[in-house]
């Protein structure tokens, strides 16, 4: 790795591969730390498997962020979610005005 | 061996009350409800494909949305208005979808990670499984290839593929979700991206996408 940029990638053999695909990723996922970007730039440049290995990272993420079906949440169910919850706070209320009957019934 | 914090089982108490470390707060009647219709409600498109994903089922899928919009309503004075409502729903979701749905289903319970971890090492290695498996092959596959190889991950690794790549959670916010360390949510999103490739991979080699020349 060195600051050094060519057209062609030097490296034909990461001799590191596993832990610079775990650093790829977090960068490609926004969550690298800045020890991590400066090795990405530096490496990015001259290391094949690297390079292959990113784009093929990079390709997959997009084709579950893009391919993948995206459902909607059937009406009925936010229906039903509104309609407990309806049920819900009548027992709540219900519940409360039992409290009160009780204790004026004890203070009586 | 990383910890498999994904199978424990968690009370209902526990699995909300510790979402935020900020005091109970009281909402009103009008404000639980106001809080629940602008903070919650409108990820529940987000909520329905999470739950859907992890079941692989609708009808599990819509049930389990509405457990976890119950519970969130329950236990809302734990959450604070403004702060990430989709992660603290994201969290609930999970839980319950460990704690009530899996015990239903005949799926495995837990991942053996030391299982998965040593087959994985004693096949190729990940530089050649990258080489056999194509940017272009990726870029031709449609939406319901790439979901066969995504479900046929073990739940776990599934689980952090769509929370990271799907979602667009950051490691933090899957720390706190699954209730993990960074360094964990890291290594298991490794392990999971590397599961994913081999089953793409074995995938196109089958529909009969072309090899790396």
């Amino acid at each position: 790795m060195n600051a050094t940029k060519t057209i062609e990638p030097q490296k034909h053999h990461c001799e590191n591969h596993e832990k610079c695909m775990e650093m790829i990723q977090a960068v490609l996922d926004g969550s690298a730390t800045e020890d991590e970007m400066k090795a990405f730039k530096a490496n990015m440049s001259e290391c094949l498997p690297c390079i292959e290995g990113h784009d093929l990272q990079k390709s997959i993420k997009e084709a579950l962020q893009q391919k993948l079906e995206k459902k909607c949440c059937p009406e009925s169910t936010v229906n039903k979610i509104r309609e407990k919850l309806g049920i819900a706070s009548i027992l709540l209320i219900f519940a409360a005005l039992q409290v009160t009957i009780f204790k004026v019934i004890l203070e009586s | 061996m990383e910890a498999i914090t994904m199978t424990e089982e968690r009370t209902e108490e526990n699995n909300v009350a510790e979402e935020t470390e900020v005091k109970a707060l009281r909402y009103s009647e009008s404000e639980r409800y106001a809080v629940f219709n602008t903070e919650f409600i409108p990820h529940i498109d987000s909520m329905y494909n999470f739950a859907f994903r992890l079941t692989n089922d609708e009808d599990d899928a819509n049930d389990l949305v509405q457990d976890t919009y119950m519970k969130a309503f329950r236990f809302i004075n734990s959450f604070q208005q403004g702060t990430n409502a989709k992660a603290w729903l994201f969290r609930i979701l999970k839980n319950s979808f460990i704690n009530d749905y899996r015990k239903k289903s005949k799926q495995p319970a837990k991942v053996d990670y030391q299982e998965v971890e040593t087959t994985y090492n004693s096949e190729s290695t990940d530089s050649e499984t990258t080489t056999d498996l194509r940017t272009e092959t990726v870029q031709d596959m449609i939406g319901d290839e790439v979901a066969t190889a995504l479900n046929s991950l073990p739940v776990d690794f599934r689980t952090v593929i769509i929370l990271c790549d799907i979602e667009g959670f950051t490691y933090e916010e899957m720390a706190k979700i699954l209730d993990i360390p960074i360094g964990t949510v890291r290594s298991r999103l490794h392990r999971a991206r590397n599961l994913l490739k081999e089953k793409l991979r074995s995938y196109a080699n089958t529909m009969g996408y072309k090899k790396a020349s």
